[in-house]
Parts: structure tokens; C-alpha cells; sequence
């Protein structure tokens, strides 16, 4: 049967067979030889999983060592939703019952959008052991699903310097997008605000990274590899857990007492509805304590919040408690103001120390046709007085010409317009960023009014602002710390430091050094006091003995009351300052120096009534603590600047 | 007289002096590796369900048994009854084919193709592929001619289009598939004409492998379609079946990465590895070289099977070996493309290899036929 034809085709038959053995050794030729690299490459990766160990996030100390926040581990589970595949819903379905969450709660949370398809999803944290252990046990029922240990925050000292400190969120898409976060993935924790935040890089510490074999099914086969996560360092803070509370507490009696006070210009009670207290070493700029009012529980960021809940605890209601508003507050600052204006009328040969100054209930500028009139604070007639008393009596009549006469010297302005004063408060480091290292820093913080500013502000808003034109009057209201005049609690603190410094002004910081975990120092975080105020030792002397007559004959005098003098020096300066539909905001700012250390103490009371009612009262109370001293029962005083 | 009448008789004329030892060696090989890469696909999986890794080895060594004895028994009757008894055999076959979609049938995985007689799966759709062969040459060797008219092509096909048909609907595609590679095989051996194949074969081809692999339906169309043609054959499912076995196949190398050392193997991510992806262990385990080796023995047997069809004495003998080889060669080149990504997943199993008691004896009813027609192609 091999006729021609037949054996023609078979011959074809013969060819279609050969065809296909070509095809296929070509086929495995690719495959196995020029592809190899590749495909080896994911025949290892298919059988190995590695697992992220988050690494424990720095400790962050007080500047005796003492444990402000420390970590404790949490249980977390976490869904791969990629590796739980086809049976996600039957995962998330068992996984509920063992957790307790409703699995439409747990299907929210495996499909948050900030995950990649392939990283694990934490759903539930704080699981307890048992349910570790079971999920472990039953990994053939949940495939995907991995308990991981992770550190969580915690505040062994509760509250206790809350806004400096500051709380751990998830990063934010434009952090992720940031090239200084590179290396971080969605779902990370970070520093949201306070140091946590500033020393995110040196907190953070190295991710770790379990590597196990597993099958398709995913099930764990066993470690083959293992790199430690590296604790981040610690942070030591320039902060006294002891002073912090010292301030805390005085700042909280000081509103508390303020509240049973009748304001006699407003007819009603105290507000003193927020405050804030920075206690400072003007050597070095080191804040030893800052505290704010109404503050807020860290631990309260340790698990996930709705938008609402988030509103409900930290928003109008509530005083919007995450503010910090000894750095971030900004208020006029009144007569606390005095002794910086006073320095610059002295610096420009305004004023002489020498001469004595009429100090009237009333003064007005003397070419207003309307003859508006300014008041001091008494209507009583104080007469002649030197400059010092002009401070510690708070004498705004005394100054509001000194005010005046930067108008009638210097302007009309030239261009650039000669601002002498607005140039020297600005040396005084108002109407600038601190530099603190601590985040939230408004890089409009506070601020120094001048022409321009005036003018440009009239641009944008005519409405709001009908006057464009800088007059006589706004820098009238300036030599008393009003008008348009906004300082916060720590850059008052800075300038009180510079002064109380010889006029070397230091940054202020909240930062001393980090170390490892171990204790070793990785570096200091050393004070940076190159700035100058641009006054004489001979000026600042005479403003510092002047101050120091405020709490002894002063305006603060009965607030200081019995207060040891011999034993500490203290100077001072009350502020009653003006805030338009509000009650009075009540300052009050204290150098003290004892026992070889040096403070600077401001307080600041948001409707506080005077400055000598609420503030003065809380920073002697503090300075008080400072030294050792009996603490004073808060008790009413007249109401004086 | 028998002595003399023995004497008489040529000794090359004895059948079993015409055994064909390259033939039975090469199977044998095949079944052998086979036994081998079923234990290394099965262990770790049977271990990890703390079964007794040597469960598929053992049935398997079995079914080689009793493939032996069948491979013998085949051999040893005269081939030339099977061309009498073959309308019998192909009713046979279809009865089975009708009844295994009744309920006696076992449904597994979304396919009726099994009966469970005694705790073995038996597949009737195995079966058919003999019976369409026998047949199909019992019909073209009537017809005493080598050149067939479209009617009797049409005939031919008619002939084995209705086994196909059922197979196809357990649904079964890669069976139907090598039903019709069965009949175009034996077509172009028994003459029909170019143009008739073309006819029958463009048309088969176009519509099965065009609508699956051309694109000339839409993607989704054709993800419907295989599904609805194999339901466990799910879209996602098949991608990472093709990505895992091409995986496990290219990490082998040039030298596969040792017996038992096989990540992809042992750690179970190729499915089914064990029967239709068993090409994926020589792949991953013996690389580029073992790969080559198993082709090569594939070679040789379908070169045997089709030296028997052209040395063959009679007509039906030559179509019953050009079937056979056809079936070797058209479950071979799909099986191995299929791992390799070049084909569509079907569920074929490479003969001889994959671990499966229906395969593996029809593919020794196969090889006794072989020799059978081989023995006796002086007689």
C-alpha cells in the first residue's frame, strides 16, 4: 500500500509532525534558556514572602530621662487581599466572626484606597493573643490574612505636654509624594504634628523584613530569612516633665480662678476660655515647658477616627484643642510690647533716660483735626514720670507720643521707606518665624504692621479694610502693642530671653539631643544664640531694673504680693490687650533669676481680663514652682494694665 | 508434519520474530519518567495533606501492570478481527459516551467524562479515540480505494463527528480535538483529496482554533466561550495556570534544577501537575536537556507508529497505525504546547506520561495494536 501518492502524504503527515517538534523545542529554547534569568527569578519570588516588621519608633524623653511617650506592641491583622483572591469574601466573612467586626465594617477596611492590591491591609488592631493564635492555627481558612506585632504609642505621662509632642497619623498622599519620605508606603505611621513630627526621620528607625517560603496556597512553610528592624533613636526633649506640669497645672488653676472673676467692661464672668504658658532658658533658647490650653489626649490617635468623631473631640466645640497656641496663637500683645518700643525710642535717641514724661488720662495726636482721643488705662493723672516708671506703671500716655514721633521724624516715607521702629521690633524677632523645631509655625507668624503691609492688605480687601494709608495713629496704637500689632506666646518669650540675655537671642527649642535606644548619643541639637538686639548693655540694664519694679511697685505688684524678692529676682511686664467683641486677652511676661538659673515665663490668657488679674497670678505661681518656693492660692486683684 | 510444516515455514514469517523492540522500549521509557516526575509532582502536595506521597505512584504501577497485559493482549490477536468487530467496538463506544452524561456518569469538576467502577475513574471518551480509529480504517479500507470521493469524506467524518460530539458536550474539547486530529490522520493516508481535506480540514481548523487563538472573536467572547466549554476553565484560572507552568519550565534551565528540587513543583504552584501539566516537572527538574530527551522518545514513538502505517501489509492496518499515530503525535503537541504557553489549556494528557489509568491503557491497547500490525505484516 505505498503508492506515490499515498507516500506523498504521508510524507505531508511527516512534515506537520516535524513542524510541531520545532515549534515546540524552539518554544522550550526560549523558555529555558534565553528567558531563563527571568523566569528563575519568579519561581523564587513566587515561593517567598517577606513579611515588613515595623521597627520601634524612637522614645522621646524629658530632659531627666523621664519617658514622655515609649511604645508597647500590638497585635494587628492585616488582609492581603491579592493572596486571599477568589476567596477574600469567605476570608473576611470567617475572619469577622472571630474578630467581631461586621464584615461589610471589615470589607470598608480591606478596600481602603491608600493600599496597593498586593500589601496587606491592617483591619483590626490590638487583637488579643487567642486570636493571633487562632488566625495562625486556621491559615488554610485565611489565606492572606497575617497577624503582625507592631508598636503602638504610648504617654506615661497621659497628656502631659501634648503639643509639643504631638500624635502619629497615616502619611498623607503629598507626603508619600515627597522625596523626603521616599522609602515610606501607604499606611506607615508618622509624626502629624509636634516633635513626632519634626524628628520623623530620626524617630522613624528601619523597617525589618521576615522572609518565608510558602506555597501556592500561601500556607507558611518557614523562615528562611530575617532582617531585625532597627529601632529609631530616642529624642530628648529640653522640656522638664516637672516644669511642664508645673506650667499645666498653674495654666489650668489660672483659668479656673479666672472664670469666678466679674469683668467690669463686659459686665460678665471670665471667658479665660484658652491660654498658653512658655517657660524658657533665655541662655540657651531651651523651652523647658509649654503649655497649651485647652490640650487634647495623645493616645486618643493610637486607633483609626471617623471625620466626625475627629470634629466632635478637636473642633469649634471644643476649642479647637490641637492648636498650639503658644506657637501658633497670635495675639496682640499690649503692653507687654512696651519694654521692645521703649528699647528702639531709646536706640533712635527719641527718649532719653534722663528726662521726666507727662503721663495724662488722655493724649491726642496734635495735628488730628478730629482730636481723637487716646486713653491710658487709669483716668487718673499720673504726672511726670522717668521712662521706668513709664514701664512698670504701664503708663500708655507716655508712649503713645513716643509713638507719634516715628511719624513726625520719619515720615513722609521715602522709598524704601525709612521704618525705624517696624525695623527694630522686627530685630526683636516679632512679625517672623522663630525657627523653633517644632511644626505648625505660621510663616506668617505674628506680625509687624508697616506701610506696605497696610497698604497691600487695603488692596486685597477694600472692604474689610477701608484705610490703605498708614497715619499717626497706627503708630500710636503700635507704641502700646495694639492696633494691628500680633505676637505669639513664643515670640514674646524669645524677646523677653534676648533681653533678659544681654541681648543675645537665642532660638528657642524644644529639642536637646537624640540618642539610640541604648543611651548613646547620635548628636546634640546645640542652641543657636547668634542674633544680637541692636541695643546697648546700658538700655537693656535700665529696661530689666525697670521691669523689676512691676511686680514690686508696679502693675503686677499686687499680684506678686508677699512674693520672696530677696530670694528671686524678678522682672516683669503685664499686657492687657484689646481683641475687637472679646473680653480683654490677658499677658503677662516675667524674667526671673535664682539659685544660678535664669527664666523666662510668659503667659497668655484668651479673655483673661488684665494682665495683673489672670496672667501675672500664673507665671508667679510657676516661677514659684521653678525655685522651690510655697506655691500662692490664686486671689483677686485689682484690675491694673 | 507440524515439524515439517514448521520447518517449512520461513522463520521470518513467525510473528513474534517481528516484534518491534524500539517501539515497546520507547513506551516503556515514557512510562517509567512518567512514574518517576508523578511522584515528584504528587509529594509534596500529598504530603502537605498528610496523605502517603506514593498514593499516585502506586496506581500508576498498577495501571503499567496492567497495561503490559493489555499491550500483549493486543499484540496477540490477529488485528485483522478488529476490522470485523469494529462497528461493534464503535457502538460500543458511543453507548458509553451516551450513558456516562446519565446519571451513572460521575460529574467531577463541572465534566461528566467519568464512570467510578471500584474506586478507578474510567473514561469512555478514552476508549472512543480507539474505537473512532478502528472504525474509521474498517470503513476507508472497504471502500478499496485511494481515492475518495467528498462523499465519502463526508461519510468518514460523519463517522467521526458523532463521538466527537458527545465528547465535546461532557464538555471534553481536548478529546474532540484529538478525534479530528484522528480523522484527518487516517484521511490523508487513505487518499482523500487535497481539496476535500481542505475542504474539511480548513474549515474545522478556522472554526476551532481561529475562534480560540486568532482573535477573530473578542476577548471576552472567547473567555465566555471556554468557559461554557469547560467550566472549571475559568479566564483568571487559566492565565496563572499558563503563567506557572511557563515559570516552572524556564527556572529548569539548561539542566533543570535536580529531582525533588523543583520550587514550582514542590511548593505546588503549577496546577494539575500531576496529569495535565506533568511536562512542567521534566521541565522545571531536568531543563532544556530532560525536556529534550521526552520529546525525542516522543519522536521515536510516533516515527514507529508511523513506519508500521507505511510497512503495514493491508490498508486497514496502515490507517489503524496512521490513527494511532496521529493520536500520539496530536495529544503530544498539544499537551507540551499547553504547558509551554503556545496552546490553549485543554484538558489532554501527554500519553505514557500523565498519571491516569484510562490514558495510560488505551494508550498500551495502542502500542499492542502497533505491534500487532507490525508482527504480522508477512502474514
Amino acid at each position: 500500500m505505498t503508492e506515490g501518492r499515498i507516500g506523498l502524504r504521508l510524507k505531508i503527515l511527516a512534515l506537520l509532525v516535524a513542524f510541531m517538534f520545532a515549534a515546540l523545542t524552539t518554544r522550550l529554547w526560549f523558555l529555558q534558556v534565553l528567558a531563563y534569568e527571568q523566569n528563575r527569578a519568579s519561581a523564587n519570588s513566587n515561593a517567598v514572602r517577606t513579611v515588613e516588621v515595623p521597627a520601634p519608633r524612637g522614645r522621646i524623653l524629658d530632659d531627666q530621662g523621664n519617658i514622655l511617650v515609649g511604645n508597647r506592641m500590638s497585635l494587628v491583622v492585616t488582609v492581603n487581599r491579592q493572596e486571599a483572591g477568589g476567596q477574600l469574601e469567605q476570608v473576611l466573612f470567617d475572619l469577622s466572626k472571630v474578630l467581631g467586626v461586621r464584615p461589610s465594617e471589615l470589607a470598608a477596611r480591606v478596600d481602603s484606597t491608600l493600599y496597593y492590591v498586593y500589601q496587606p491591609v491592617p483591619v483590626a488592631t490590638g487583637v488579643s493573643k487567642r486570636v493571633a493564635f487562632y488566625i495562625e492555627e486556621h491559615q488554610d481558612r485565611f489565606p492572606g490574612v497575617v497577624v503582625v506585632p507592631e508598636p503602638v504609642r504610648t504617654y506615661p505621662a497621659g497628656d502631659l505636654a501634648a503639643h509639643v509632642l504631638g500624635y502619629l497619623g497615616q502619611i498623607s498622599e503629598e507626603k508619600l509624594n515627597d522625596p523626603s519620605f521616599s522609602g515610606y508606603e501607604a499606611g506607615d505611621l508618622v509624626g502629624v504634628s509636634g516633635v513626632e513630627a519634626e524628628y520623623e526621620h530620626e524617630l522613624r528607625g528601619t523597617k525589618g523584613v521576615l522572609k518565608y517560603r510558602v506555597n501556592s496556597a500561601g500556607q507558611n512553610l518557614g523562615l528562611i530569612g530575617h532582617l531585625a528592624p532597627q529601632p529609631g533613636d530616642d529624642l530628648v526633649l529640653t522640656l522638664d516633665q516637672q516644669t511642664q506640669q508645673l506650667a499645666e497645672e498653674s495654666l489650668k488653676l489660672g483659668l479656673e480662678y479666672a472664670h469666678g472673676i466679674l469683668d467690669s467692661s463686659s459686665g460678665k464672668y471670665l471667658a479665660a476660655n484658652a491660654g498658653a504658658v512658655v517657660v524658657m532658658d533665655p541662655t540657651t533658647g531651651a523651652i523647658e515647658a509649654m503649655a497649651s490650653s485647652p490640650t487634647f489626649d495623645p493616645s486618643l490617635f493610637t486607633r483609626s477616627m471617623s471625620t466626625n468623631e475627629f470634629e466632635r473631640r478637636f473642633g469649634a466645640a471644643t476649642g479647637f484643642p490641637l492648636l498650639n497656641r503658644a506657637l501658633q496663637g497670635q495675639y496682640p500683645p499690649g503692653s507687654t510690647y512696651k519694654p521692645f518700643v521703649l528699647l528702639s525710642a531709646l536706640h533712635r535717641n527719641l527718649v532719653t533716660t534722663a528726662q521726666g514724661y507727662e503721663c495724662p488720662p488722655s493724649w491726642s495726636v496734635p495735628e488730628d483735626p478730629q482730636h481723637r482721643v487716646f486713653s491710658n488705662w487709669t483716668t487718673a493723672n499720673l504726672g511726670i514720670m522717668s521712662l521706668a516708671q513709664a514701664l512698670w506703671d504701664s503708663c500708655d500716655t507716655v508712649f503713645y507720643p513716643i509713638g507719634y514721633d516715628y511719624w513726625r521724624i520719619y515720615y513722609p516715607p521715602t522709598d524704601p521707606p525709612k521704618e525705624p521702629l517696624q525695623h527694630d521690633l522686627r530685630a526683636d524677632g516679632f512679625g517672623q518665624v522663630t525657627r523653633v523645631d517644632l511644626p505648625g509655625e505660621s510663616p506668617y507668624s505674628g506680625r509687624v504692621p508697616d506701610a506696605a503691609w497696610k497698604a497691600q492688605v487695603h488692596a486685597d480687601n477694600p472692604k474689610a479694610f477701608p484705610d490703605g494709608d498708614w497715619f499717626p495713629g497706627d503708630f500710636v496704637n503700635m507704641s502700646i502693642g495694639q492696633g494691628d500689632t500680633l505676637v505669639t506666646p513664643l515670640q514674646l518669650a524669645q524677646g523677653y530671653s534676648a533681653i533678659m540675655n544681654d541681648g543675645s537671642m537665642c532660638v528657642p527649642h524644644v529639642g536637646l539631643r537624640i540618642q539610640t535606644s541604648g543611651g548613646k548619643i547620635v548628636r546634640n541639637i546645640t542652641p543657636r544664640c547668634k542674633r544680637r538686639l541692636p541695643y546697648t548693655a546700658a538700655q537693656l540694664d535700665y529696661v530689666r531694673q525697670a521691669l523689676s519694679q512691676v511686680p514690686v511697685q508696679g502693675t503686677a505688684s499686687y499680684a506678686f504680693r508677699g512674693f520672696p524678692f530677696s530670694q528671686v529676682w524678678v522682672a516683669g511686664k503685664t499686657g492687657t490687650a484689646q481683641v475687637f467683641g472679646k473680653q480683654d486677652y490677658s499677658w503677662f511676661a516675667a524674667m526671673t533669676r535664682a539659685q544660678g538659673k535664669e527664666y523666662v515665663v510668659v503667659a497668655l490668657v484668651e479673655q483673661g481680663g488684665h494682665g495683673s488679674t489672670t496672667a501675672a497670678p500664673i507665671v508667679r505661681r510657676v516661677i514659684e514652682g521653678l525655685y522651690g518656693l510655697p506655691t500662692t492660692q490664686f486671689t483677686t486683684v485689682g484690675g491694673t494694665d | 508434519m507440524d515439524l515439517v510444516a514448521s520447518r517449512a515455514l520461513p522463520t521470518e514469517r513467525r510473528p513474534l520474530r517481528h516484534l518491534d523492540p524500539l517501539l515497546l522500549i520507547v513506551a516503556f521509557a515514557l512510562a517509567v519518567i512518567g512514574v518517576v516526575m508523578i511522584y515528584s509532582a504528587g509529594r509534596a502536595s500529598l504530603t502537605a495533606q498528610h496523605l502517603d506521597p506514593n498514593v499516585f505512584v502506586r496506581k500508576q504501577t498498577f495501571f503499567l501492570v496492567v497495561g503490559a497485559a493489555l499491550v500483549a493482549l493486543a499484540a496477540g490477536f490477529d488485528y485483522r478481527f478488529l476490522k470485523v468487530y469494529a462497528g461493534m467496538v464503535y457502538v460500543v463506544s458511543l453507548v458509553l459516551l451516551v450513558l456516562v452524561r446519565t446519571p451513572l456518569g460521575a460529574n467531577i469538576r463541572g465534566s461528566q467524562r467519568w464512570f467510578q467502577i471500584l474506586g478507578f475513574q474510567f473514561a469512555p471518551s478514552e476508549l472512543a479515540k480507539l474505537a473512532l480509529i478502528a472504525m474509521l480504517a474498517a470503513f476507508l479500507s472497504e471502500l478499496r480505494t485511494t481515492d475518495l470521493s467528498l462523499q465519502e469524506v463526508f461519510r468518514a467524518t460523519a463517522i467521526a463527528a458523532v463521538p466527537g460530539l458527545l465528547v465535546f458536550l461532557q464538555p471534553d474539547l481536548g478529546t474532540s480535538i484529538v478525534l479530528a486530529a484522528i480523522l484527518v490522520g487516517v484521511l490523508v493516508v487513505a487518499g482523500a483529496r487535497a481539496r476535500h481535506l481542505a475542504i474539511l480540514a480548513l474549515t474545522a481548523l478556522v472554526l476551532m482554533f481561529g475562534a480560540f487563538q486568532l482573535g477573530v472573536v473578542k476577548d471576552y467572547q472567547v473567555a465566555r466561550l471556554r468557559s461554557w466549554l469547560d467550566p472549571t476553565n475559568d479566564p483568571q484560572r487559566t492565565d496563572y495556570n499558563k503563567q506557572q507552568a511557563e515559570i516552572a519550565i524556564g527556572s529548569g534551565g539548561m539542566l533543570g534544577r535536580g529531582y525533588l528540587n523543583g520550587t514550582q513543583t514542590n511548593l505546588d504552584f503549577v496546577p494539575e501537575q500531576h496529569t495535565d501539566f506533568i511536562f512542567t516537572v521534566v521541565g522545571e527538574e531536568f531543563g532544556f536537556v530532560g525536556a529534550m530527551f521526552v520529546l525525542l522518545l516522543f519522536a521515536l514513538l510516533i516515527w514507529r507508529a508511523y513506519r508500521i502505517a507505511v510497512l503495514s501489509k493491508d490498508p486497514f492496518g496502515a490507517y489503524v497505525a496512521a490513527g494511532i499515530a496521529a493520536m500520539f503525535a496530536i495529544q503530544m503537541f498539544v499537551n507540551v504546547g499547553m504547558t509551554l504557553g503556545i496552546m490553549p489549556i485543554t484538558g489532554i494528557p501527554l500519553p505514557f506520561v500523565s498519571y491516569g489509568g484510562s490514558s495510560l491503557l488505551t494508550n498500551c491497547v495502542a502500542v499492542g495494536l502497533l505491534l500487532n500490525i507490525h508482527m504480522r505484516r508477512f502474514t
